[in-house]
């Protein structure tokens, strides 16, 4: 695995595969750990709000949402508790950054959380960690027993009066736990299925309290924003409304596939294939790019000059996600790609709103009719139609997840699906 | 009150409801499954579809709430496709089996297809078929038929107050089941039937009776406790089919316990009596005129006490009085019902939900004519002059000599000399009042079977048997 740094600054890639970096000491000597912490407790909390507000750090899970803006949702007069959750669900195929967060700079997110916390009020803390990181589990439980023992957990921390517990829950393996009232809802001890909203999360969240949930590799900016400035943290990107750095997971068929810490905004699409990931596997052609994790609608080969940022993909009708960049080459058919991305879609589907239940498992038939050789003429048009029927119509973003990739493959490579059609085989068959 | 615009007409609302109550108040139906009005919001099925203006996302109605100035559309394209769709995915895995379902004629998903759907079906993959486990003596379920609204998920949980219903594993798959396939727990299950939008849970005792269009209904009120349910009673000829509850915000919202669902059964039982018994006479079928004779006859010379039920109408209740004054002078007159309610300070709720401690349904009218609890006979008291409908508890009167009005069972006709038998609620009109003090109708329902005659009837009957020409 290559970890490459980018040319700008990094914050995190330098310490990624360095055993040691996990321990608090190296935390302490390394990282100025923990001096944002006491930077912050002499702070109002309005001031960490504008700095994070300045830093433009955006959400790092998927949507994108100002983390700034998030914080001051929550209402301030509320007499229920309030909670910071922190959202380590990554379930989005592709993606595996907070992975190496939680495995190697453990303390960077407790520490983001106490400051989060702090800030909103929160005595609370939760960390809702996939099920199957089992591995970073266990080490976030370890550095979190460290912190307490140090003082920077717990009942007073560091003297400043604040208190502030944070608890590892491990998640039992729903996608859909990924989403945050869905999160919510099991961390409560309920279904994974996502809320109805309003009330959202910042009004009645977890347990009924305000509630606010981050990503990982959101919180963990937080240190460095407090410490050296919003300012600062927003002079890292390279695009207007994103500040800081962004690490992108490429997996796929690429010479290089890893994670890639580079400023936000600061590369393209063909720029992180060719130059940073060595370009494709074997010197094949590229097929087709998912530029942000599976639900993201796919791209062609002629659009990958877009820059890697949150607006331009917008604006090509994908989006940037998780910043999980899978890479396709000529090698793989399509269609069995789009098949097992819906396969996925149906199996992580609550069940809950109809449009998801009923149509997911619809697609994914279709498809595998097609893939197997039994398609029909009319399928295509139908499939679009389901999509259609599906995409902005359920209850949580699932649906979307699901319906965007459809659309997109059908309608990008349709030649792909009349192939299959037409020769009645998948041309990538044996 | 606030104002919204629902296709064109001004709607107005009150604050914090949602579009699909406010578009009622025009007239306007939003066709709903996962919505109750007595339930939480979860805008799960996403039938309830409806534009707002504004905002570039179709909107679902019940999870909307309607907002001065908003606009709304619940007829555009995009709402009209939206719920085409909606039915599209709800009818792919359900069966085509309304011929033989008992929902049909009263299905939300039958009227939200001929409304909403398509004709035409697209799906040819295999459907997704369930196996399903007894559900206990009260709901039968077919979870094939099932469209997922979690309804009666909800309802356990927020009304009946047991987890029972539960969805089990997730997405396609799930299913909507008791918890570790067990039967039901509650005594409230027969709602389920009654959210139930599909033929999934269906009752049992009411399956392959009656199609849903061929019953008649009677809006009248349960005699099952001293709460005074609201009730439909379904109907045929003169026959009670079902029970089912009425909407009343202030009494019991949706619901009726299943002691109340179940109450009507002992109209048909085969055991009640329903032509006039004399003891000792021999003949089986002494006739009306005999028999009141012979009931005159067994309390004549006796010092008499009248006990009526506690389950009696208000206006049966004043007839007795005044005929006690005429016949049986200075007769001390006492209601009975439940073992242990003696007033309405004993009575008061039984569960958390809807019962009473009184079982009978009109213990405070009662109270209100004046008649007092029954404790025990007088020593002097030498004849008894009972008057019950269904429900009251006979008490217990030793050896002196009986006469019933009312309605009985064949093993109660031993305690009496002799029974008249009279309507039950479904039978007769009256007044009963609940325990809040509302007083409510009972509307007759079907004709009384057999001989059995009102109350009335039979008191006039007894006051002219004493006449002239009368046999004696």
């Amino acid at each position: 695995m290559s970890k490459s740094a980018a040319s700008g600054e990094t914050l995190y890639i330098q310490h990624f595969g360095n055993e040691e970096a996990r321990s608090l000491d190296y935390y302490l000597k390394q990282m100025q750990g923990y001096t944002a912490l006491k930077k912050a407790f002499g702070m109002k909390a309005e001031q960490i709000i504008d700095e994070v507000k300045a830093s433009n750090l955006r959400g790092r899970g998927g949507a994108g949402f100002p983390t700034g803006t998030k914080w001051g949702f929550i209402p301030k007069a509320s007499q229920k508790p309030k909670y910071l959750v922190c959202n380590a669900d990554e379930s989005e195929p592709g993606t595996f950054k907070d992975r190496d967060l939680m495995r190697f700079t453990p303390h960077l997110l407790i520490e983001g959380m106490v400051i989060g916390g702090y800030t909103i009020g929160a005595h609370t803390g939760y960390i809702y960690i996939r099920g199957e990181y089992t591995r970073e589990a266990k080490l976030l439980r370890a550095a979190i027993d460290e912190a307490y023992a140090n003082g920077y957990l717990g009942k007073n921390i560091l003297g400043s009066g604040f208190s502030f517990d944070l608890t590892v829950h491990r998640g039992a393996g729903a996608y859909i736990c990924g989403e945050e009232t869905g999160l919510l809802n099991s961390l409560e001890g309920k279904r994974g299925e996502p809320r109805v909203k309003p009330p959202f999360p910042a009004q009645a969240g977890a347990f009924g309290g305000p509630t606010i949930v981050n990503n990982v590799e959101t919180l963990t900016a937080i240190p460095f924003i407090v410490n050296q400035g919003g300012k600062w943290f927003a002079s890292l990107g390279r695009a207007e409304k994103s500040g800081g750095t962004r690490l992108f997971c490429v997996s796929g068929q690429v010479k290089k596939p890893g994670l890639y810490e580079l400023p936000s905004g600061g590369v393209t699409l063909r720029q992180l294939i060719y130059d940073y990931c060595g370009g494709i596997l074997g010197d094949k052609k590229l097929r087709a790019v998912i530029p942000g994790g599976s639900s993201a609608p796919v791209l062609t080969p002629d659009e990958i000059d877009v820059v890697l940022d949150i607006e331009p993909l917008m604006k090509i009708g994908s989006m940037l996600g998780s910043a999980g960049v899978m890479v396709v080459s000529e090698d793989y058919c399509l269609v069995r790609l789009i098949w097992r991305i819906t396969k996925f879609y149906e199996h992580e589907s609550c069940g809950q709103c109809t449009p998801c239940r009923e149509g997911c498992k619809w697609m994914k038939d279709v498809l595998w009719r097609i893939e197997s050789g039994k398609g029909r003429d009319q399928d295509l048009a139908l499939l679009l139609d389901i999509a259609e029927n599906i995409n902005g119509k359920t209850l949580c973003a699932l649906g979307d997840a699901a319906a965007g990739p459809v659309l997109s493959f059908v309608r990008k490579f349709k030649a792909d699906f009349e192939a299959h059609i037409r020769g009645k085989r998948c041309p990538h068959a044996p | 009150m606030p104002t919204c615009t629902i296709d064109g007409r001004q709607v107005e609302f009150k604050p914090g409801e949602n579009l699909v109550e406010a578009a009622k108040r025009a007239g306007i139906e939003v066709p709903v499954f996962c919505y109750h009005p007595g339930l939480s919001v979860v805008a799960q099925c996403r039938m309830c579809a409806v534009e707002v203006q504004g905002i570039k996302k179709i909107q679902t109605a019940c999870s909307t709430k309607a907002a001065e100035g908003m606009v709304v559309l619940t007829q555009s394209e995009p709402v009209k496709k939206a719920r085409e769709s909606v039915m599209e995915f709800l009818l792919i895995n359900h069966p085509l089996d309304c011929p033989i379902c008992d929902q049909s004629g009263e299905c939300d998903l039958q009227d939200n297809s001929f409304g909403h759907g398509s004709a035409h079906m697209r799906y040819t993959e295999e459907r997704r078929t369930y196996v399903d486990l007894d559900m206990g003596p009260v709901i039968k379920k077919n979870m094939n038929r099932c469209i997922h609204c979690t309804r009666c998920i909800r309802f356990g949980d927020e009304i009946a107050g047991i987890r029972e219903m539960v969805a089990m594993q997730r997405g396609n798959n799930t299913e909507i089941t008791t918890l570790d396939g067990r039967p039901l727990e509650t005594d409230y299950a027969g709602n389920y039937a009654d959210i139930c939008p599909t033929g999934s849970l269906t009752l049992k005792d009411f399956r392959f009776k009656k199609r849903a269009w061929m019953v008649k209904k009677t809006a009248t009120v349960c005699e099952g406790c001293s709460r005074g349910c609201n009730i439909e009673l379904h109907w045929d000829h003169a026959t009670v089919f079902r029970t089912l509850p009425r909407e009343n915000a202030s009494i019991n919202r949706y619901w009726i316990c299943d002691e109340g669902r179940f109450n009507y059964r002992y109209i048909h039982d085969e055991q009640r009596v329903i032509s006039p018994v004399v003891a000792k006479s021999g003949a089986a079928a002494p006739g009306w005129p005999a028999a009141v004779v012979a009931a005159r006859e067994a309390l004549r010379g006796k010092r008499v006490e009248l006990l009526l039920g506690s389950d009696l109408t208000l206006e049966e209740a004043q007839l007795i009085q005044k005929f006690a004054g005429d016949f049986f002078p200075g007769a001390r007159l006492s209601h009975f019902g439940t073992p242990g309610i003696k007033s309405t300070s004993d009575d008061g709720d039984a569960d958390k939900i809807l019962k009473r401690k009184s079982k009978t349904s009109n213990l405070h009218g009662m109270e209100k004519l004046g008649v007092p609890g029954f404790g025990a006979l007088s020593k002097e008291t030498t004849g008894i002059l009972v008057f019950r409908a269904g429900r009251a508890e006979l008490p217990e009167w030793g050896g002196v000599a009986a006469v019933g009005v009312g309605v009985f069972m064949e093993p109660q006709a031993a305690r009496f000399a002799a029974l008249l038998p009279s309507a039950t609620f479904a039978e007769k009109d009256g007044t009963i009042v609940n325990f809040a003090g509302v007083s409510q109708r009972l509307v007759r329902a079907v004709p009384p079977p057999g001989d059995c005659k009102q109350i009335s009837e039979i008191l006039m009957m007894w006051a002219n048997s004493g006449r002239a020409g009368g046999a004696s």
